[in-house]
Order: structure tokens, then sequence, then C-alpha cells
């Protein structure tokens, strides 16, 4: 097993090296009483303890805004600028493993298909540094979604902790890379301290007591398209985003012109499922009327029809902020088993 | 992000300039000012041409939104001009709007807008001589104040010194556990029995939810599931959102309610947005709600938790009762915390602020969380949801976050009932509880309204009276 041994003080001196070498190191950060990803360019500010960001780094390589392209509009024409990444090489470190995964889920909705270019671009300046949990929160979920504590899905290098320290080992080129300087000064993490580390993982695996969620489900969630479960669930639903924002693999965005008739900047910027507007047509009819098939759809894209399109993976990956931050606890996980057990519609309305 | 203004265009400076001219936005009323300035003109009065006016049918017609997106578009200032009091065309309407403009007068600043930027008029038909003075002085302020840069270009947000006063230990202990089990026990037997005798249709209360010892609204529908109800302070949310739903439905509904969240009641009962028939108040007598640490939340340190008169029911440890009974033995109270933290905020420099505000809403991420929560945020269709054309920029900058929040806070002026429950599910911390209590404080110092109080009374930006306040208006 490759991979090394780093006590503080030494992830510290590593984090310094990026820093001086001019890497961008987006990092969790206590602020004011909340835990939030930022850029750091002190070590010391990195917060490494149990728990999680508010929300994910999805914002790192999904901006909450972007511009898509400039235009002017003068006497000879339409000029017309592409938008330009100005992004440097970044460093996402002490992603947590659902986090890390969730950035996995992005890429196959941004470049899966047809390839987004702005997020490829940031996607290939990030390196993410995933950092395996001490313990899990109470509304952790990760392992009822195929993820784990210490898992390694959308993580270029894993930092697991062990005892006072840390263990480090690289999962691709690109964390090869960035753990390069540390083969010439840190010390080599043994068999049995990985063992040992896993076993750990072990534990807060199990302390995560949620039973699974079968893939085998995205058929019979489908079938409930026309369940009254959604209604009854629905009510409750107050229709804000904050489960989608805070989401580490929800995708969705909106376009909109920011800027005058003669000039300005088109512009994504994330819009949501749960949002009455985010499916009203120019026309006024809206397709998803009610905040019952607005709070379905949220259910049965994570759970139904991303599985069905991309390898029978979730598009969730037990976070649990969703469930922690609702204005009125709504729990995803409840919702699903609610759909699964309630009797079923006749499943062929159009979705 | 560049910045694209309507404004930013007429901005432009001419060609060889002498010097900077600040570009003010002038919202008119056509019968008076709009007239007066008119007369200025054919009078061969001379004023700065600085002004770049916007013709209203009255000043009662003037969203403050116009004001806010005139400084989002890059106006340097903003001058506010209609009728004397008395005169207006609508017989009223600039004095419906001078109580808006001073609420919206009192948010502003409080976010960190220079006063001088902002300035308001009464000029009459007759009055040319009047508006050219209005208008040299407006320019003097706003060239004093310099060229706007508060809007749009906030870059990457300074973090100021801003330490807000420290919240004092709370006035009471946790509540006790045994009392929490007997008011929810009361409230199961209460619920079981409006739904049984068909008095009502639906109990909208607490229950538990997935996560240790969190509350949830829950829909009791039928007389078995009233024991699902259950109450302890952790039932934060204000139920009084879900009472606009029913507005247009015969169901009669039961709603468990706190103090604060009967001041949202009142709310909808003044605006008719609820039929007092159709909803059968439950008052709980409340020990305080945990805020999301589980300390003592900020709303509670002034409140007594007793139930309010509007309601049907009294439940309390002892019992449930017919009508409202408040149990006399009113429990501690102190200061409201909020009070001491928005007078220390505006206290401050505006320039520190501002960076307070643009620091706090540069992690909003327009989730409208605060929106979805809020009992008064009822409109069908929300301003923000207004895209032909787009009134709040969807942009999450700067300069859309600030336009949002600012908006949001004007738009409950008078209204709010302070439940915080903005702030409290605000994933950024914004806080929202403080921009809404600054205007609340200053609707009740100059208007000497309280919020939620009773229902049979106008709200008091929809209302005037004929001696209000206007010292701040030319």
């Amino acid at each position: 097993m490759t991979g090394w041994r780093l006590s503080g003080a030494e992830l510290t001196r590593w984090l310094e090296d990026l820093l001086r070498g001019g890497t961008r190191v987006i990092a969790p950060v206590d602020e004011d009483g909340r835990r939030v990803f930022k850029a750091v360019d002190d070590p010391a500010r990195v917060c490494l303890a149990s728990g999680k960001t508010r929300w994910s780094p999805k914002e790192f390589v999904f901006p909450k805004t972007e511009a898509l392209f400039s235009y002017a509009v003068q006497a000879d024409g339409v000029t017309l600028r592409a938008a330009s990444v100005d992004a440097a090489e970044q460093v996402l470190f002490g992603v947590r493993p659902c986090d890390a995964a969730g950035l996995a889920r992005l890429d196959a909705t941004f470049l899966g298909g047809e390839i987004d270019p702005l997020y490829a671009r940031r996607r290939d300046l990030t390196t993410v540094v995933s950092l395996g949990c001490a313990e899990a929160e109470p509304e952790c979920f990760c392992t009822a979604v195929g993820g784990s504590p210490g898992g390694e899905e959308g993580s270029d290098l894993q930092l697991l902790p062990a005892g006072e320290g840390w263990l480090v080992r690289p999962l691709t080129p690109k964390g090869e890379r960035l753990a390069a300087s540390l083969s010439t000064w840190a010390a080599k993490a043994s068999d049995e301290e990985w063992e040992q580390a896993r076993a750990s993982v072990r534990r807060v695996e199990e302390s995560i007591r949620h039973s699974a969620v079968a893939r085998e489900w995205a058929s019979i969630l489908e079938a409930s398209f026309d369940s009254p479960v959604w209604e009854a669930l629905g009510r409750r639903c107050l229709g804000c985003s904050i489960c989608t924002y805070v989401c580490p693999s929800c995708s969705c965005f909106d376009v909109n012109d920011n800027g005058t008739a003669s000039c300005g900047e088109r512009c994504r910027s994330w819009d949501s499922c749960t949002f009455a507007l985010f499916t009203r047509q120019a026309s006024g009819h809206n397709p998803r009327p009610t905040q019952a098939s607005r709070y379905r759809q949220r259910v049965l894209h994570k759970f139904a029809y991303y599985p069905q399109r991309y390898e029978g993976r979730f598009m969730c990956v037990g976070c649990g902020r969703c469930v922690a931050m609702c204005p009125v606890g709504m729990d995803i996980q409840e919702a699903v088993r609610m759909a699964v057990e309630a009797p079923r519609g006749s499943g062929d309305a159009g979705r | 992000m560049p910045e694209h203004g309507d404004a930013a265009a007429v901005a432009q400076p001419a060609v060889g300039a002498r010097e900077w001219q600040p570009v003010i936005a002038a919202v008119l009323c056509h019968w008076c000012t709009y007239a007066g300035a008119d007369m200025a003109g054919t009078t061969r009065r001379v004023y700065p041409a600085t002004v770049r006016p916007l013709r209203v049918p009255c000043t009662g017609r003037i969203d403050p939104l116009l004001i806010v997106k005139a400084f989002e578009s890059g106006a340097d200032g903003v001058l506010v001009s209609g009728c004397h009091p008395g005169d207006c065309h609508y017989v009223q309407g600039n004095m419906v709007a001078r109580r808006r403009f001073t609420a919206l007068r009192a948010l502003m600043e409080f976010v960190g807008l220079d006063p001088r930027r902002l300035h308001f008029a009464w000029v009459s038909a007759s009055e040319g001589v009047k508006w050219s003075q209005v208008v040299a002085e407006a320019t003097a302020a706003v060239r004093e104040a310099g060229p706007f840069q508060g809007w749009g270009t906030l870059g990457e947000p300074r973090r100021p010194a801003v330490r807000l006063p420290e919240v004092p230990a709370p006035p009471r202990g946790a509540p006790r556990i045994e009392d929490q089990q007997a008011v929810a026990a009361h409230l199961q037997r209460l619920a079981a029995t409006l739904l049984d005798e068909g008095q009502v249709s639906v109990v909208i209360g607490y229950a538990a939810g997935s996560l240790d010892g969190q509350m949830v609204p829950t829909f009791v529908e039928r007389s078995e599931d009233a024991s699902k109800l259950a109450w302890s302070d952790r039932c934060v949310n204000n139920l009084a959102v879900y009472l606009p739903a029913f507005r247009r439905q015969e169901a009669k509904v039961a709603l468990v309610v706190k103090k604060c969240d009967a001041r949202a009641v009142v709310g909808l009962l003044q605006e008719a947005q609820v039929s007092r028939k159709r909803v059968v108040l439950i008052g709980v007598s409340c020990p305080g709600v945990a805020d999301n640490k589980g300390t003592l939340a900020l709303k509670c340190y002034a409140c007594d938790g007793e139930v309010p008169s509007l309601c049907d029911w009294t439940v309390t440890p002892a019992g449930a009762q017919q009508g409202a009974h408040p149990s006399g033995a009113a429990r501690a109270v102190t200061d409201d915390p909020r009070d001491a933290q928005v007078t220390y905020l505006a206290s401050l420099p505006p320039e520190d602020r501002r960076a307070y505000w643009q620091a706090q809403f540069a992690e909003c991420l327009r989730c409208y969380g605060c929106r979805a929560v809020c009992p008064m945020c009822y409109c069908a269709v929300c301003v923000a949801e207004q895209n032909r054309p787009q009134w709040v920029p969807t942009t999450i900058d700067a300069k859309g976050n600030l336009t949002w929040n600012v908006t949001r806070a004007i738009h409950l002026a008078g209204r709010c009932g302070g439940c915080d429950e903005c702030a409290r599910v605000c994933p950024a911390d914004v806080r929202l509880d403080l921009l809404n209590h600054r205007v609340a404080m200053e609707v009740e110092q100059r208007f000497g309204y309280r919020t939620g109080e009773d229902p049979s009374v106008a709200p008091p930006l929809d209302t005037f009276r004929p001696d209000d306040p206007q010292e701040f208006i030319r």
C-alpha cells in the first residue's frame, strides 16, 4: 500500500508548500460559527475536525453564477465574446467522501454526454483531496446510498484520520502529482496503519444506521408517479431551494441575460426544481403545477431517473444536508420509502 | 462581474467633461412635481443637469423597488418628489407614500447607504423655483458623497471588525420535559375532539421529525392520527405559513400557535388572507424555543409566551381550555437582544455598516428559504419571479443578493411579526432578523405601531395620519 503518514504539523507543511507553489487551496474553515469552503492563504485556518460544511464545495466547479458569454450591440453589428475561465489550478482540500462523490455525480451530468466546456475547464484545474470521517453526524446516510465515510469516488487523493495524524494516498494521476513532494520527506505509512484507519472507517460506517436504498426501486418509484403519497408529502414542502442548493449533486441552472439591450452577459445561475418558476412556460402553463409535483420531481430525479441513466448510481450521496437543513424537516429517504411502500398508481402518466 | 446597468449606460461621462457630474434618478409624480419641473424650465430657471426624471402617476405608486433599482442600475442618487400633503390628485397617495419612504429610508441607511444619496421633496406644479433649489441641493449632497459604488461592484467583501453585542444569558432555564409532554397530551386530545366533532377538517401542528429531537409541521386529518402531535422547545416553525393555502377552501383549519406565530395570523387577518371563521387557533403557552444552537432564540428573550387573546383555545401543561387565558404568572423577560444589536449596527459609520451587510449578503445563496418560511410572503407570484422585466436579478452575486434582501425586508415593513423564521432557516446565517427588526423599530417609533396585535386595524403602511413625521422631506 503506498501512501504516507503525516502529523498535524506535517500536514500544515504540505499545505504551506502547495500555497507557496501558487496552488489555490480551498478548504473548510470555521467562520462566524459556520463551516464553509473558502480559499485559504493560511493553513491554520483549515478545519478538518468532525462535521461537514454548510454546503458542498460544488460552487468551485459549478459557480452559483457564471457568465457564458458577453454581448455588445454596436452600429456595425453584435460582438459576442466567449467567457473564459480565469480559474487557476485549485485543490479542494478536506472534502468529505460524500461531497467528493457528489462531484463525480456532477461529472456525469456535465461531462457524461455533451461536454460542458466551462465545467470541464474548471474540473480539469481541480484536484480533490477527500477527508475520511472520524464520526458520522445524525443526518448522515451515505452508506444507505452506496457511499462510505472512507469512500474514494470522486477523490484524487485520500486523507484518512489516523490517531493524532493522517494517512494520505493518491488515487489518480492528478493526486500523484499533488502528492509528489511528499515522497521526498514524508514517512511511508505501513499496511497496519492503513488497516487500522480502515477499521475505524468501518466503525463509522456501522454507526450510520440507515437501511439501504435499493437500486431496483427505481422502476417502483417511477410507477409511484400518480400515487397520493406525493400530495401528502408535498403539502409540507414550502418550495424554497435549500435542499437543492446545499446538495452536492444537484446541477440545475437557469440562463438569464444580465445587462441591457446594448451590452451585457448571458449568465447561468443555480436554479431549483422546487421553484414554481422552474418549469413555468412562456405561455403561463406549468407542467409541474403543484409543490407536490415539484417535490416528486426532486425525489424521482435522484432515485429513479438518474440511476436508470447513469449506471445505477443515485443522484444522492447521503450527506443528509437536505434533511438537516430543510425548514420543515422533509426527509428524502423517508419520502423514497413512503413512495416505494405506497399503493401504485397507473404509472403510465407522462413525466 | 462587470456592471451593465441601465443607468450605467446613461451615466457615460460627457467627452471632455470638466468635473464628475452625479446621475440622480428623479422619480416624480405626474401631477405636481413633473409639472413643477416643467415650470422651472418654462420660467428659465437654471439648475444642474443631473436629474433623470422618471414620471409616475403618483408617489403612492412608487414601489420601493423603483428606488432600489435606480441604485442597482448605477444612479449616484435618487430624488423622489410629489405633491404636498393635501394636494394629492388621488387625495392621499402621497401620505401613504410618506410612510413607505420613512421605512425605506431607515432600511437603506441601515444597510449602509450614505443618506446623502436619497432625497425626498414635495414640489407643487407652481414651485418651479423650489424644484430648481431641490435639485441643486440634492446634487450638492450627492456630489459630496461621490460616485456610487455600493451596488454591483462590491467585489470580495471586506470583513469589518463588527462585533455585535454579546447576547446575555437567557432569562429562563430550559423548559421542563414533563411540562412538554403534558402539553403534547392535551394537544392530542383537543385535536382528536375537534376532528371527531367535525369542528375542523385538519389540525396543523408539530410532530417528531426524523432527526433526534427535531419537530416538524404535520397535518392531522383523522382523530386516530392525533397521537402524532408533539410539543417541545424545538417546535420552531411558524405554522401560519400554511394558512394562505386554505384561502379558497371551505375547510376549517385548526392551527397550533405560539405567541410569535399568532402575530403572523393577525397580519394575515389584517390583509384578508385568511378568514377568522375558518381558523381555530390553538394557543400554546410557550416557554421559549431553541435556536439552531440549542439556546433560547433571541426572539424569546422579551416575550412572555402567553397565549394571545386572539386564540380560541389555550393549552398549558395544566390542560386545554376554551378561550384565551393568559396564565398571569408572566414569565421572566429581559430586553430584546435584537434591540441592542440593531442599535449597535446603526451606530457604526455607514461604511462599516455597508461592509457588514456586504459580507452577509455575499453568502446568500438565493434559495428563497426566507421567503418560503415567511407567513407574510404569501404572494402567488413573488416580485423575484417577475421576469418580464426581471425586477430582481437572478444572478447570485452582490448585485442580485442586495436587491433581493433589501426588497424582501421592505416588503415586510409594518407586516413582519418578528418570528425570525427567515433567519433561522438561512443556510448562510444572514441576519435577516436584524433587517426586519430595524424596520419594525422605525415603524414603532414613527407610527406608534406594533405588528401583530390587533387584527381590526389597518397595517401601518396601508394607512397614514396627516401629521405623520416628515422632517426628512424637503
